[in-house]
């Protein structure tokens, strides 16, 4: 009976880590939901006004900062770039998307490296050769690289880890939420990247949202049709997943129909005709940039200077 | 000046033996305005293809002979340079449109020639005053019904100052009012440059047109001027071309005019005004659905009603933006999250209305605009088969047998439905659909992109699947398809249901709601009654 009850939880917690992150996302926001934060939405507020490039560098910024330096920095920029998701249109839905994808980010990073860090890793990075099980997972689990035993500071490690990706996340999300396509091609084109390449950029940028869109209304009709029919409602979400992943073909043809049409009307319309464009109007540093980029230098300067406290060891994350 | 000169021009697809155009000799005289139709699949968008330089630059294959265009060789002059002599808009706006906002949109073209910001600002004024769309600038695309976006395509185009503009199939995907500020545009533009259009709607065009070219298996079929389209009726509809009706029976009674009131005035005389469509008979409600759809801040989008008969084709009209796709899909349970939907619905006296859209779905099916996308089977046969797997019905071969040959399919079921045409894909998303032995089924624009001959296979498969015991809801702009096939009429205005009939009642004031009585009414109806109404 033991082994029983050992194995059913372990193979729920297996599935959890795997499985639980993505079926929250799509109960809590639905595929729609990931369309409304990879689209753009006109606005006033200062992100929409700064300068694409401005929010690049920004994005590169917290991308160094946050694998450079302890995992509470990273934390500290997450809260605070989540909570900047207020001053974006229609800023509390977002705010509400964004702690959801940071949640399960946490989660499932936390997941893909709490049971699989080496313990001789964890030793070293808590300072300590005592480590806290949480749970003995069967032994066969080793085969998928899992370590004996799941320990309080396995998860704790994960924890900090996933502090490295969630601020660079949400800043990647403001800058595809506040910039068109086009105002990225002119900044990426500024720095001498070819109109060709930032052009494919442009229409991922455009395809993507709709990608959800599509992959959304296949779902839908597949369930519809039966999908999931005779399972119970727990298990629809994992149905939902099924069902997207069975819509992607169907929806890149669709697509791809479509991309002829694409590929007409920027050929007819000169695309290529010089290695350079022109704007209708010029990128300009205003003065919501010329604060970003003060703030970008003030974060610079507080890197360098934890850094030299001591707080940017890549081990131990916990200081 | 010739704005285009064709010479012995022959082009190739890749791995095809036959030519998909093959055409000796065509000219176009600078200012004229010219009708390209014909059917699908005949060869209309290769063609405007070659004159625009997209074959050969972007498409390949065999291409042989001469297209000038003002003079510059459309194989020998690069893409970029011929798109200010040669502007084309598309079929579909929004896989054409790539930016995210209007202004952006308008003024990519001018961008990627170089020139001064100003000179740029002065096209996307001028494009969007001809188009009348400034007032759409700081909009995104995306928020633009198909009327607007299509609007904004043409602006784009007119902002590289094209002196030969290409229309291809400019109104097919849009609402009734879209498709009369579209010709408006024409109107204008016929004035100032030399246009191409490519149409199904003849009746539509003949207005603003100077000459019909019938392209069909890849060659001209004919070539005549406007004026002479009556007397070449019998062959446009041979070829499957929509030509307009009181043309026919003018022609078949020998009636010498063209105007629709003194054709009816004679025919009427005669004795011979042809009988409306059958209609069918009252019988007893399949379906009863009340469907209120709001924002979350409040904003009612839809609320309304229908109720349908068994064994009868009800269409749903209405502007875009009306909430006519809305209602079917807050039917259907496939409206967004972020929307509060509230579902009054019985189907055959049980309420539905709170049952999960797996269970609705066995007495419902719905087929979306956009249908490629339901085809996620690797067969015909598996993509039939696969609701009746998925909810465990025994001994379903049967079944399938059934269907794909109700829907013609029987020689195609070991395909990949993605590989099949437009009408096959069709017919396989309704047969997959409806295999759960559903009662209903709703269709949401069938007849979008459609030309003439292809809706009228529509029309009659729907009729034949009515026959046999179904019930149907249909979402179309196309007041001509109504009235040929439905039974009843529900036309939507903000949200509501402000109409419902018979299409015989209903036309007699749908004008008010941007929707036009198809000529197959109005030469039917008495002229008084037209006029009080």
């Amino acid at each position: 009976m033991n082994w029983l009850i050992i194995n059913v939880v372990s193979w729920m917690l297996f599935f959890f880590g795997a499985a639980f992150p993505v079926l929250i996302l799509l109960k809590a926001i639905g595929l729609t939901g990931f369309m409304k934060v990879t689209r753009y939405e006109s606005y006033h507020t200062f992100y929409y006004r700064m300068n694409p490039s401005v929010k690049i560098i920004l994005g590169i910024m917290v991308m160094v900062v946050a694998s450079v330096t302890i995992w509470w920095i990273g934390a500290i920029m997450t809260v605070a770039i989540l909570s900047s998701y207020l001053t974006l249109k229609e800023g509390k839905r977002k705010f509400i998307t964004g702690m959801f994808l940071t949640i399960m980010t946490v989660i499932g990073t936390t997941w893909a490296f709490a049971p699989y860090t080496p313990y001789v890793i964890l030793q070293e990075a808590f300072h300590n050769s005592h480590l806290t099980t949480l749970w003995v997972w069967p032994s066969y689990f080793t085969v998928m690289g899992y370590q004996p035993a799941l320990t309080t500071q396995g998860l704790i490690y994960g924890f900090q880890i996933s502090m490295r990706f969630t601020a660079v996340s949400l800043m990647s999300l403001v800058l595809v939420m506040t910039s068109t396509p086009s105002q990225v091609l002119r900044s990426l084109n500024k720095v001498g990247i070819p109109t060709s390449l930032t052009f494919s950029l442009v229409v991922a940028m455009r395809t993507v949202p709709r990608i959800f869109e599509y992959i959304d209304t296949s779902v839908k009709i597949q369930f519809m049709k039966g999908l999931g029919s005779n399972a119970p409602s727990i298990m629809r979400p994992f149905y939902m997943l099924a069902g997207a992943f069975s819509g992607i073909v169907p929806v890149i043809v669709f697509l791809v129909r479509g991309a002829k049409d694409t590929a007409i009307s920027a050929d007819t319309r000169a695309f290529r005709a010089y290695s350079k464009r022109t704007y209708m109007h010029p990128m300009t540093i205003g003065k919501v940039d010329k604060m970003a980029l003060s703030a970008v230098i003030l974060i610079i300067l507080m890197t360098v200077i934890m850094v030299m406290m001591g707080f940017g060891k890549g081990i131990s994350y916990n200081g | 000046m010739k704005a285009l000169e064709i010479q012995n021009l022959k082009f190739f697809y890749m791995g095809r033996e036959e030519p998909a155009i093959d055409i000796e000799h065509l000219s176009i005289e600078d200012g004229e305005t010219v009708l390209i139709t014909g059917r699908s699949g005949g060869g209309k968008s290769t063609l405007v293809n070659c004159i625009t330089g997209i074959i050969p630059h972007v498409f390949h294959g065999e291409f042989e002979g001469e297209v000038n265009v003002y003079g510059k060789s459309t194989v020998k002059t690069p893409l970029s340079k011929l798109s200010t002599e040669v502007g084309i808009v598309l079929q579909n706006p929004e896989t054409q449109v790539l930016n995210y906002t209007v202004e952006e949109e308008v003024a990519f073209g001018p961008e990627n020639l170089c020139l001064e910001s100003e000179d740029i600002s002065e096209r996307v004024r001028e494009s969007v005053d001809i188009t009348g769309t400034s007032h759409l600038m700081d909009r995104e695309t995306y928020t633009l019904s198909g009327g607007e976006l299509q609007r904004i395509a043409i602006a784009a185009v007119l902002s590289m100052r094209p002196k030969l503009l290409i229309l291809d199939e400019p109104t097919s995907n849009i609402d009734p009012e879209g498709t009369a500020k579209v010709f408006d545009i024409i109107r204008k533009l016929k004035e100032e440059k030399t246009l191409i259009v490519v149409e199904h709607k003849v009746e539509r065009m003949l207005p603003f047109v100077d000459r019909i070219i019938v392209i069909d298996n890849g060659k001209i079929l004919l070539d005549i001027k406007s004026s002479e389209l009556s007397h070449y009726v019998e062959k446009m509809v041979e070829i499957g071309i929509e030509v307009p009706i009181h043309f026919i029976y003018a022609r078949q009674n020998g009636i010498d005019s063209e105007d629709m009131d003194t054709i009816r005035e004679r025919l009427r005389q005669i004795n011979m005004i042809p009988a409306p469509p059958k209609r069918a008979e009252t019988s007893r409600v399949v379906m009863q659905a009340a469907v209120s759809v709001s924002t979350k801040a409040g904003k009612k989008l839809v609320d309304g009603e229908i109720e349908l008969q068994e064994k009868q084709i009800l269409a749903i009209m209405g502007r875009n933006g009306a909430g006519k796709s809305t209602f079917l899909k807050g039917l259907m349970g496939f409206l967004d999250i972020d929307l509060n939907c509230e579902i009054q619905a019985a189907l055959d006296g049980r309420d539905i209305s709170r049952e999960h859209i797996i269970k609705r779905g066995k007495e419902i099916a719905f087929v979306p605009q956009n249908f490629d996308l339901t085809l996620i089977s690797k067969s015909v046969e598996l993509e039939v088969a696969y609701s009746l797997k998925k909810r465990k019905v025994k001994n379903y071969m049967d079944r399938v047998d059934k269907l794909l040959d109700m829907f013609s399919l029987s020689d195609l079921r070991y395909r990949d439905p993605l590989s099949l045409s437009l009408g096959q894909r069709r017919r396989v998303a309704m047969a997959s659909a409806m295999a759960s032995g559903v009662k209903v089924i709703m269709l949401d624009e069938p007849t979008s992109g459609q030309d003439y001959f292809h809706k009228q296979v529509l029309g009659k498969e729907l009729t034949r699947i009515k026959e046999a015991g179904y019930s149907i809801i249909i979402v179309t702009h196309d007041s001509r398809f109504v009235y040929r096939f439905a039974d009843r009429v529900v036309v939507f205005n903000e949200g509501r249901k402000v109409l419902d009939g018979t299409p015989e009642s209903v036309f007699m004031e749908s004008r008010q709601y941007s929707i036009l009585p198809p000529s197959d009414f109005i030469l039917r109806s008495d002229e008084n009654e037209l006029v009080n109404h």
